[in-house]
């Protein structure tokens, strides 16, 4: 197939755009949940 | 939660089905060989962005008018898939037209407005990250985001008539313009397998946004303490 | 009617404010010529040469040199909360807009008309019989550019890094005035001049545009 190399590239830099912009999603959101424990944590110590 | 693994389960597999689609269903197109089918991906991601952008637009609005975090929400959640759908659109275009046309890129209208447009979305970002108080925020960026949306056609007009002044390649006529039946069908299925990824991934960032306000709400109980 | 004579007033001030201390009109005008040199530097100018590449680099400098006296527009309000007086004073918060936009326009046009001989000499153009037409095209750009920098200053004035964020946020709104004002310009400055009516039609679409969507929005813009 002529110009298989741009095909590949096109599609493999497209899904790991979306893929890495999903990998950031899942991040930032097991972050957030970290956060969410830690305070949850210190509200129940000074209780 | 075995809702949005189903959802994301459905959306890799219609990806999957829409590429199976381009290459072995889609004929080869005649004059640009297999090349043509990263029109596929192409076009059709760049449909979902401009469909995720006027939804953010219609959010926007929402916020304006009644002032539900929601609405902001679903402004930041739009704003950013459609970045990820317009990065793909600027990156995957230019590696079609390198091999066929022998360039990366030109100034026609549609190609200027889209990076207008990419770059006015990125600035919206960039001004959420600057405004610390949040109702501010939101409001500064819808309004923002009111001015973004209104002026891409207004672009996309003054390149199209500044072009009539100064020629250049036109890399491409309108997306399903002179499409056999086939490549059509095949292409409109593209789009709507775009369109589900874009809402896939839109309903992750906004579950990702309404924990980062349960987060504050808890900072702001601890602090209170 | 309330809003015209409520904007006449802010106006009257605007314009005092500015001519006592002549400081915005000054530095602006200095930072144009500043940008118009130091363009030219890059690139070597025949007549010919000046005539493509001058209007962009010019209207280029005009959109720098507004995007850095815009930020005061707001800034200056914030001291001893004046803004919130104006609020107060006028029965429509589209006044305030008003007022700042006419005043905005009349320094930008000021000082475009102020380097367009500077320009013209320093690049061997020729413009007379045409000063009528670019008038007129410095009118509608910088009312476009006044409208769009005005609404964005409040935005900007709200946040940090505002000195960076009024020209980011600026620079890709005004892409058409700078496409087509520069087309227009280009037009005027040739051997035969012409007048591209479409791009004026273009322009003050633009103007009636955004002027619409400032009007429409503009009381979310000075909320507290």
């Amino acid at each position: 197939m002529k110009n298989l190399n741009s095909i590949f590239a096109a599609y493999m830099i497209g899904w790991g755009v979306f893929f890495l912009f999903f990998v950031s999603i899942v991040k930032r959101t097991n972050d957030l949940r970290a956060e969410v424990e830690r305070l949850k944590k210190t509200a129940f110590k000074e209780k | 939660m075995m809702k949005r693994v189903l959802f994301g389960v459905v959306a890799i597999g219609l990806v999957a089905c829409a590429a199976y689609a381009s290459f072995y269903i889609a004929p080869e197109e005649r004059t640009m060989g297999a090349i043509q089918k990263i029109f596929y991906f192409h076009a059709s991601t760049a449909w979902a962005g401009e469909t995720t952008f006027f939804v953010c637009f219609l959010a926007n609005l929402l916020y304006i008018w009644k002032r539900q975090p929601q609405f902001d929400w679903l402004g930041v959640t739009c704003a950013e898939v459609g970045v990820a759908c317009i990065t793909v659109v600027l990156i995957t275009g230019p590696i079609w037209a390198k091999p066929v046309w022998g360039i990366w890129w030109t100034w026609d209208a549609r190609l200027t407005s889209t990076f207008v447009l990419w770059i006015l979305y990125i600035c919206y970002l960039l001004l959420r990250t600057l405004v610390d108080e949040p109702d501010r925020r939101a409001l500064l960026s819808a309004l923002f985001g009111v001015f973004a949306f209104i002026d891409v056609p207004i672009v996309f007009g003054a390149i199209r008539w500044w072009r009539t002044q100064h020629p250049a390649p036109v890399i491409m006529g309108g997306p399903g313009s002179g499409l056999e039946p086939t490549m059509k069908a095949v292409f409109f299925f593209n789009v709507a397998v775009m369109h589900v990824l874009a809402a896939f991934l839109i309903m992750e960032r906004y579950s990702l946004e309404k924990t980062k306000h349960d987060v504050e709400l808890l900072q702001h109980q601890a602090e209170a303490r | 009617m309330a809003l015209l004579s409520n904007a006449a007033v802010l106006l009257g001030k605007e314009v005092r404010t500015e001519f006592r201390s002549r400081e915005l009109l000054s530095t602006t005008i200095v930072f144009v010529l500043i940008v118009v040199v130091v363009f030219s530097f890059t690139f070597d100018p025949t007549t010919n040469e000046s005539r493509r590449f001058g209007p962009g680099l010019l209207w280029m400098a005009f959109l720098f040199a507004a995007s850095l006296m815009l930020q005061p527009c707001f800034l200056r309000e914030q001291v001893n909360d004046t803004l919130g007086a104006l609020r107060l004073a006028v029965s429509d918060p589209f006044a305030i807009f008003l007022a700042k936009i006419c005043a905005n326009t009349l320094f930008l046009l000021l000082t475009e008309l102020l380097m367009l001989p500077v320009f013209a000499a320093l690049f061997n153009v020729s413009f007379g019989a045409q000063l009528p037409g670019i008038l007129l095209t410095f009118l509608l750009g910088s009312l476009g550019i006044s409208v769009v920098g005005t609404a964005l200053a409040v935005i900007s004035a709200q946040a940090r890094m505002r000195e960076l964020l009024l020209p980011l946020l600026l620079l890709p709104l005004l892409t058409p005035i700078l496409v087509v004002s520069t087309e227009v310009t280009i037009g005027l400055m040739q051997p035969e001049p012409y007048m591209e009516w479409k791009g004026i039609g273009l322009m003050a679409g633009f103007d009636v545009v955004f002027l619409t969507v400032l009007w429409l929005f503009g009381e979310y813009l000075l909320e507290e």
